[in-house]
């Protein structure tokens, strides 16, 4: 080969090479820079920064609004008790099936997002004390005469959001017991995707917890037919090996929980 | 659940099913993708000013197009306008027109590439313009386009993981499912690149072997 091409063969694979190692080395170093308290004398620079994923398409507990900026009843929350037990925050929206993972790799610091608490997740992660109660709802077109007897005997399809309770209910409940067969579970990426589907019929039921339900059918040709009390939880999914920040998380709940703030986000959220 | 367990019982039966579902999304997707292809590059090639052009924009629009986005507006928009499809004719319409938009400008290249004055000659000699073309220029043409459209191939292997969006469960949706169910990510997704890699591999050594049966002698 001429030595002039080896030469320019030889620098290609020099400069992808050193480009690959600033790809991995970056992540580090930021990651490293905000996790890690600063130790300048200024007076914000000294609290730390945690990192808050949320799911970006979960009204009225986190969502990201008109301007990009993200909103919500869990977001309002984290950034009170941030004020009130001194550390800063970044919120992060990201897709929810990949949350968990991105917890544990430490792309973020805590889910703050609804997220329920349950006995598979809490092998992984640790939950803060539970903040809130919700049940799973049922919701058909409004052209649909099925009722919840027909949603439990398995007689149409079902859409859900991958990696939910509501999900894991009908899997659990519907197909594992043999009460359906497994492709009259569909499950999407988001749930605005299922009641997408919904008005469009190709599913005859969506479930999904019940706060959030409210706020994607509205306005849509859709309705709630009924509940399962599945009495779950939320709380707050923080790594298991950090054992500081879930105590700052739960001391911060319960000053939250007793302030007058709590009353007035209910409000605003329309929670009750 | 030790790993053997969850190797046997749980990920291989899941990955055979989804394996069927993309090899199937493929197998109609590829053969329509490449006729369609060659006669958009037919079409761009030696249709009238009206067809040409025409050809040039459906090019333009499904290359434009992203790919999620265009599935989305089949499955998720049509049904506005009362067309519903499944999730599976959506996912391979979206595939061929996405494959032959690609396919036609790898075969277009190909047939320039073949002499005009071949086409000429075989006019002189008495055949029609389309004869020519069947007859001389395309048997040529195709097979200097094999490259590219087995390029696009693996690239289809690939990008029709993208039907899981729209909830059709293939190779990418059914180890997505494990992964988020059992919370074994690293397990999951290792095991579903080494089946892509497969995959890529056997259509690379066959477009290989394709390339030199229909190598044009001398």
């Amino acid at each position: 080969m001429d030595k002039k091409v080896v030469s320019v063969l030889i620098t290609f694979f020099v400069l992808i090479g050193v480009c690959l190692c600033g790809c991995t080395e970056k992540p580090a170093e930021e990651k490293g820079a905000v996790v890690a308290p600063k130790a300048t004398a200024a007076g914000s620079e000294d609290k730390p920064t945690y990192i808050v994923g949320i799911d970006g398409e979960y009204p009225p507990y986190s969502f990201i609004d008109k301007n990009g900026e993200p909103q919500g009843f869990d977001v309002e929350s984290v950034k009170w008790i941030a004020d009130e037990m001194g550390f800063n925050v970044k919120i992060q929206a990201m897709a929810w099936d990949g949350i968990i993972p991105a917890l544990q790799a430490g792309k973020i610091d805590m889910v703050y997002s609804g997220m329920t608490i349950t006995d598979e997740r809490k092998e992984v992660v640790n939950f803060s004390d539970p903040y809130w109660k919700v049940n799973q709802s049922v919701a058909v077109h409004d052209d649909s005469e099925f009722t919840m007897d027909d949603f439990k005997a398995g007689a149409g399809k079902v859409g859900a959001q991958r990696g939910t309770t509501g999900a894991f209910w009908a899997e659990e409940n519907l197909v594992n017991k043999s009460v359906m067969s497994a492709d009259m579970l569909v499950t999407y990426d988001n749930f605005p995707l299922v009641a997408t589907d919904l008005q469009n019929k190709r599913i005859d039921f969506a479930i999904y917890d019940r706060p959030p339900m409210l706020d994607a059918i509205a306005g849509k040709p859709l309705h709630i037919i009924g509940e399962i009390d599945t009495g779950e939880d939320y709380g707050i999914a923080i790594r298991k090996t950090d054992t500081e920040l879930l105590e700052t998380m739960n001391e911060g709940l319960a000053r939250l929980m007793a302030s007058p703030k709590w009353d007035e986000l209910k409000k605003k959220y329309e929670m009750e | 659940m030790d790993q053997i367990t969850f190797i046997f019982d749980i990920m291989v039966p899941a990955f055979a099913n989804g394996l069927l579902i993309t090899l199937a999304l493929v197998a109609v997707t590829a053969p329509i993708g490449f006729l369609l292809g060659v006669g958009v590059a037919c079409g761009r090639v030696y249709g009238g000013k009206g067809l040409s052009w025409l050809m040039q924009l459906y090019t333009i629009f499904f290359r434009g197009c992203p790919l999620l986005l265009l599935l989305f507006i089949l499955y998720f928009g049509l049904p506005s306008l009362g067309i519903v499809l499944t999730p599976f004719v959506a996912s391979v319409l979206g595939f061929i027109f996405c494959n032959s938009a690609y396919n036609s400008e790898y075969v277009r290249g190909s047939i320039l590439s073949v002499k005009e004055g071949q086409l000429i000659a075989a006019k002189a000699l008495g055949m029609t313009k389309n004869q020519a073309i069947l007859n001389i220029v395309l048997p040529q043409a195709l097979r200097r386009s094999i490259p590219g459209v087995s390029n696009e191939f693996i690239y289809l292997i690939k990008y029709s993981s993208l039907a899981y969006m729209i909830t059709v469960i293939e190779l990418t949706g059914a180890s997505k499912l494990i992964a988020t169910k059992y919370f074994a990510y690293n397990e999951t997704f290792i095991a579903v690149a080494i089946v892509y890699l497969a995959l890529v591999t056997i259509t690379t050594f066959g477009a290989n072997a394709l390339e030199k049966k229909y190598a044009i002698p001398g």
